[in-house]
């Protein structure tokens, strides 16, 4: 395959990726509303260890693991982002 | 804002650093090194302060990022204030604005004769104290509002404004009608009851730099008029206090730059408190000039030696015309003009 041909197959699988990961916001919306009833924490740091060591177990490379590990912390971090926000009666969408 | 973590840092007060962070309203930008693990905070809270996060156990170092200023920052206004005064007069446009006359206002004779001169020779305001805020209590004190009356007849009959001192929010509303500027001394500069009541008015203040004050302590207190909503706040670089006792003060001409790189309200600088001696007083108006003040407070007076106060940093007319045309050079090659 010829660069163009990679490239084509990256776009593709980062059209996936945008799907997936708002497929998990969406879940991490609904979380944010039941939080916003029963009043937990938004920072729930056991949980977010068992999430970055699930994805570290679950990791078949050629990824290395703490590479894993920085890319979902950034997904976490965007996850509590949009929970805060939903937990303030907002719908999860940031202006930026 | 950016927490590093100590090296070796526990999970556990990682954690804690994010809990606290998190319940603060930040939100976190979490990165794991090798060893070390650097959190980023954004959208900082109005009332933060930063030791909160640095006594927690694992932290090695916070920094800020923004400042804790708005309405005085570059960034509200990144073309700069020109403040507009009566008589077409600006401070921080193209033209260097210069100020000058006695430290104290002293008699109808005394301040009519250096409005005149002064004006003269190309001053567009006439400084003065009434109220004299002076180190002794036994010092001369100022005439108060009868020292006003003459400075503002004075101004009038030369064709000047006038900048006076404010001392404390109750001679506010008397000293209205008399002054086009408010002055806030150096060692009011954290008044913050003065400075609220400042910003009230939309005449504009002109903010001294404390003896002991940061450019941030400046800014901060800037941003307490214009809180209030008077954005017409024209800082002053007077002088701070160092180890040097050769000078009176050390005139910080760096905070000139310094200031225009920070915050958007016009800089203008006293040299004449900045050295406190006669000699000096020339040379450090040349090189705030050059440096890019907005412009200048000069104490000239008619016979310093007999001053009420501050004689030996008051300029001899003479003197203050001979500076007038050093400076009419000077504008020019930093791309001003003064008149």
């Amino acid at each position: 395959m010829s660069v163009e041909d990679w490239r084509r197959k990256i776009d593709e699988i980062d059209k996936r990726l945008v799907e997936l990961l708002n497929e998990r916001s969406r879940c991490v919306v609904e979380i944010g509303r039941i939080k916003q009833v029963s009043g937990d924490a938004l920072y729930q740091p056991d949980r977010e260890k068992q999430v970055l060591d699930g994805v570290v177990k679950a990791n078949p490379g050629p990824l290395p693991d703490a590479a894993i590990r920085r890319l979902f912390e950034r997904i976490l971090d965007e996850a509590r982002s949009v929970e805060r926000i939903v937990m303030h009666g907002g719908d999860g969408k940031k202006e930026n | 804002m950016v927490v590093v973590m100590q090296e070796g840092a526990k999970e556990e007060q990682i954690q804690h650093v994010i809990d606290r962070l998190v319940s603060m309203g930040f939100d976190i930008h979490r990165s794991t090194g090798a060893s070390q693990t650097v959190l980023g905070a954004v959208g900082v809270p109005a009332d933060f302060d930063p030791r909160d996060v640095e006594v927690l156990d694992g932290v090695r170092e916070v920094v800020r990022i923004t400042q804790p200023y708005k309405l005085a920052s570059r960034a509200f206004r990144p073309q700069g204030t020109v403040v507009q005064l009566p008589r077409g007069v600006q401070i921080g446009g193209k033209e260097v604005a210069i100020a000058a006359g006695p430290c104290s206002v002293e008699t109808p004779e005394q301040i009519n004769l250096i409005a005149d001169r002064v004006a003269g020779a190309g001053a567009k305001i006439l400084r003065g104290g009434a109220f004299k805020p002076r180190s002794s209590p036994y010092s001369f004190q100022g005439h108060g509002e009868k020292g006003l009356v003459m400075m503002r007849e004075a101004a009038e009959k030369s064709g000047l404004l006038v900048c006076s001192e404010v001392m404390d929010a109750s001679q506010i509303q008397m000293m209205l009608p008399y002054v086009d500027i408010f002055q806030v001394g150096a060692r009011n500069m954290q008044n913050y009851f003065l400075l609220r009541s400042l910003g009230t008015l939309s005449k504009p203040v002109l903010l001294k730099r404390g003896l002991s004050a940061t450019i941030e302590e400046l800014l901060l207190s800037a941003e307490y008029i214009m809180a209030g909503g008077n954005h017409n706040v024209i800082l002053c670089e007077r002088g701070i206090r160092t180890f040097e006792t050769a000078t009176r003060n050390t005139f910080d001409i760096s905070a000139i730059p310094v200031i225009q790189k920070l915050s958007h309200l016009p800089i203008v600088a006293d040299p004449s408190h900045g050295i406190g001696i006669r000699d000096k007083v020339a040379p450090m108006a040349r090189a705030a000039v050059a440096a890019g003040a907005d412009g200048l407070l000069l104490e000239v007076h008619n016979d310093p030696d007999h001053a009420y106060s501050d004689g030996a940093q008051s300029l001899y007319f003479e003197q203050f015309d001979k500076l007038m045309g050093e400076l009419r050079i000077i504008a020019p090659a930093v791309g001003r003009t003064i008149s």
